[in-house]
């Protein structure tokens, strides 16, 4: 909307307020410019000229922990449809003017929420929002369209399955999270996919694909009409949205280390899985370097004694999530065939165990946080990632979780470290251990 | 040596990439270029395996030795401050390996038990017997792993072998990041010696003849038949190269699921989560092959195959659509920018460019090049790589 200011010279209404928030991150380059549009949505825009391309992504706040009772799988069926028609785009049109346009789309849905990103030449991004825009307000749920993306998925589901990894992942954090939402498929079953038809799709996106319960990044190389850009397509939707669930933790979790025992394929597989605090939680950046200590490079403990010296397992990794209700900690190994998997688990178990017992050196405990710096460092280079990763941090957390977060991580000592390892890493106290074994040595 | 060397704005990063230029293509025992590639971090005359990946890690590189199907090497990742040490220790691991004894069993056995693994994923079993299909009896046939037994009887005297015939195929280099062009180019010059001159480069491989027209591979635990259909097409260096990757994104491996093959196989019909088409996969000193995949039930397997060689026959018969061509032109020329991202991105593209003698890197030639290819010379070049009668088929099915 265009009004006269008073000084007689043409301005332009704001539909926003900027949001307090600081206009550099230390963990991200870029100039940050943060705002929330009358409607409640929030914009992020990530001003970094490094090439002539810009990602446009769009969160939502609502992923698995958000389907209702009988109709698991929405949230990711709901991602499907979101290509397959609006008013304004026939099915698969989106994909062919994005290729138009020589650009990438792709969406992934999570347990906390689901995210549709385009990545586009700098002087033609904002085609992304004209397609957001329709997605949002009249996308068709045609009923054949439903039920043919009902098979692909169903493909998707069987092909997770083949895998053995893939289907040891889901088993593992099924037993950890069971009763919780995060121990559901973010697929779903087959028995609630077709139960999930036309009717549970809408009700899922009216509640939540609203602008009030959406965070927008968009990065890269931004003139100065970015935002009125933004506002001028999804500044005119309408908010109301439905009030999310806030975080829920997990009231039942393992009470001691449950085993989990599956025959697939040659070759024997094992994910150790422990509870681990929100991505928000103080204790979760110093959690962080304990992974990075206990696996991340051929210096860690579980790659150099695993692997490199006593050369049990082919490569051996640990890792850490970062959700809105709880985070998890995994330990993954893939055992040399000849090797007694028991031997690993025990080697394993013994090595969490002496994080408390052999507590890092100075030294030690610097090389992690170089390599953590570094990691992020090297996993930020890209446009992409960067809006990637400050929309997971709006939609989930908040912008400045990124720098709080990296920042926590670097300035993590040895006394904080065994504090969360004392607290944290107690596999006796509750968690999943699974094994994918061999089938050759069923009885 | 060939050395490339650029400054990339962005991320305080350094890449470098030094390789030499014979391969899995090159070896004489199978799993020989990838086990030399990466005994090259386990050691040299200074160091042990531990201290490199020690000293390494302490300053936050990513250091890495690798073996693959044209060339054996070193990346380095580090932070721009250290872009001198970075080329050090790229260089002496490249040319001063010590292949000792103990880290050279263990390293085979760990890709022995890698190539185990691999086994146990359906797709990829599928594919292995589609690249043997396809080339046998030329080395591409194969895993660049080998095979099992080939792996534990490769020993410290074969990797020092290939290692120091592999010298007589040249260097390659590149360096990008944030860095002083000059300053590297000549830090690099004074690493990097002349290659030996009492050795001789390795033969040219075996050509690709290939096996029947249809391959069924058992498949012990999938819920998913997994097919492959294709042929050999061309190298990388070929003159209808350019016009291939046009004809690829109209088949199948644009954006999202655009494409003849992914429409009608996923958006149309329903069959498969995953479904693409590619016309010069693998492309690279040999010929690369035109590769369509489908996973999908067992139960509609036929009719994917049915709708894949139909496609491919269309495309050859009817031709394309001046629209599809533009689209197709338009999508490869905006992915560049993206190709052009990083430093590490660049340090890739440097190195291919150099090793292929292609001006990759120039963007401006890139957009000539695709510009002037019309509707007629892509149909045409459809016809003479693109054989609908000559289609293999590789097709996993569960037991």
């Amino acid at each position: 909307m265009i009004r006269r200011g008073s000084s007689g010279t043409r301005r332009r209404h704001h539909h926003h307020a900027a949001l307090e928030a600081p206009t550099r991150l230390k963990s991200l380059p870029g100039q940050i410019r943060l705002e929330r549009l009358d409607n409640g949505l929030t914009v992020c825009l990530l001003t970094n000229r490094q090439a002539p391309v810009v990602t446009s992504a769009l969160f939502y706040r609502a992923g698995t922990r958000d389907e209702p009772a009988g109709h698991g799988g929405v949230a990711h069926f709901l991602e499907h449809m979101m290509f397959k028609g609006t008013a304004l785009y026939g099915p698969g049109e989106i994909d062919r003017i994005t290729q138009s346009l020589g650009g990438v789309n792709n969406a992934f849905t999570s347990h906390d929420g689901t995210a549709y990103y385009f990545n586009f030449a700098a002087d033609r991004w904002t085609e992304a929002l004209k397609i957001e825009k329709d997605r949002i307000e009249r996308l068709t749920l045609d009923p054949e369209q439903v039920a043919s993306e009902r098979q692909v998925i169903l493909e998707e589901i069987a092909m997770y399955e083949s895998e053995p990894w893939d289907s040891l992942e889901m088993a593992v954090h099924e037993r950890l999270f069971e009763g919780h939402a995060y121990g559901r498929p973010v697929l779903g079953t087959r028995e609630e996919l077709l139960a999930t038809g036309g009717e549970a799709l809408r009700d899922f996106h009216s509640r939540f694909y609203r602008p009030d319960n959406a965070v927008l990044v968009v990065a890269g190389d931004l003139g100065d009409d970015a935002l009125d850009a933004v506002e001028r397509t999804l500044g005119t939707l309408p908010a109301g949205a439905a009030v999310r669930r806030g975080p829920t933790p997990a009231d039942v979790l393992p009470t001691s280390l449950v085993r989990l025992e599956r025959r697939k394929g040659e070759v024997a597989r094992m994910m150790i899985a422990l509870p681990a605090p929100a991505g928000s939680h103080p204790d979760h950046p110093a959690l962080r370097l304990a992974s990075t200590l206990l696996g991340d490079g051929r210096t860690s403990r579980l790659q150099h004694a695993l692997v490199e010296d006593e050369q049990l397992c082919v490569w051996a990794a640990a890792d850490l999530s970062e959700g809105l209700d709880a985070s998890l900690m995994t330990f993954a190994a893939e055992v040399v065939p000849g090797v007694e998997p028991a031997r690993v688990e025990a080697r394993v178990l013994e090595l969490i165990a002496e994080v408390r017992s052999r507590p890092p050196s100075e030294e030690e405990l610097e090389r992690c946080r170089q390599m953590a710096a570094a990691d992020w460092v090297f996993g930020h280079e890209k446009v992409h990632q960067q809006a990637v990763s400050a929309g997971l941090a709006m939609a989930i957390f908040d912008l400045e979780h990124l720098d709080r977060h990296l920042v926590e991580i670097l300035a993590t000592s040895t006394d904080r470290l065994l504090e969360v390892a004392d607290r944290y890493l107690r596999p006796e106290r509750g968690g999943v251990v699974g094994w994918s074994l061999p089938k050759a040595g069923a009885a | 040596m060939r050395v490339r060397v650029r400054r990339v704005e962005g991320s305080p990063v350094v890449a470098v990439r030094l390789s030499l230029q014979a391969g899995a293509r090159e070896e004489v025992l199978p799993g020989q270029s990838l086990v030399t590639g990466r005994m090259l971090a386990e050691g040299t005359s200074r160091r042990d395996w531990r201290r490199i990946a020690e000293e390494s890690e302490g300053k936050g590189m990513s250091l890495e030795s690798t073996g693959n199907f044209e060339s054996i090497g070193v990346s380095v990742d580090a932070l721009a401050q250290d872009w001198e040490l970075a080329l050090e220790w790229a260089a002496e691991i490249l040319l001063d390996p010590k292949f000792p004894a103990d880290r050279c069993a263990w390293t085979a056995k760990q890709a022995a038990a890698e190539l185990e693994s691999l086994a146990d994923q359906p797709d990829v079993k599928t594919a292995w017997g589609f690249l043997e299909q396809l080339y046998t009896p030329h080395p591409r046939c194969r895993p660049v792993h080998g095979s099992v037994e080939s792996l534990l009887a490769l020993t410290p005297a074969d990797c020092a072998a290939f290692h120091r015939r592999a010298q007589a195929h040249g260097i390659l280099a590149s360096v990008t990041g944030v860095v002083d062009e000059d300053a590297v180019r000549d830090r690099l010059t004074s690493l990097l010696g002349a290659a030996p001159s009492d050795v001789e480069k390795y033969p040219a491989p075996q050509a690709p003849v290939g096996l029947g027209p249809r391959h069924v591979i058992s498949l012990e635990e999938s819920d998913q038949a997994h097919l492959y259909i294709g042929h050999l097409t061309v190298d990388r260096r070929h003159s209808d190269y350019a016009a291939l990757e046009l004809l690829a994104v109209i088949l199948g491996s644009g954006s999202g699921l655009t494409g003849r093959i992914p429409t009608r196989i996923r958006e149309r019909e329903g069959l498969a989560y995953t479904t693409y088409a590619q016309t010069t996969a693998g492309s690279g000193l040999d010929a690369g092959r035109l590769l369509m995949y489908v996973g999908t039930s067992p139960a509609t397997v036929e009719q994917a195959e049915r709708g894949v060689v139909e496609e491919v026959t269309r495309l050859v018969a009817d031709g394309i659509e001046d629209a599809e061509l533009e689209e197709a032109r338009a999508y490869l020329l905006g992915r560049e920018p993206f190709r052009r991202e990083t430093a590490r991105q660049w340090a890739d593209l440097l190195i291919e460019a150099e090793e292929y003698g292609l001006p990759l890197d120039d963007f401006e030639h890139r957009k000539a090049e695709l510009e002037a290819l019309d509707r007629p010379t892509v149909e045409a070049a459809a016809r003479r790589h693109v054989h609908p009668e000559a289609l293999r088929v590789t097709v996993g099915l569960p037991e």
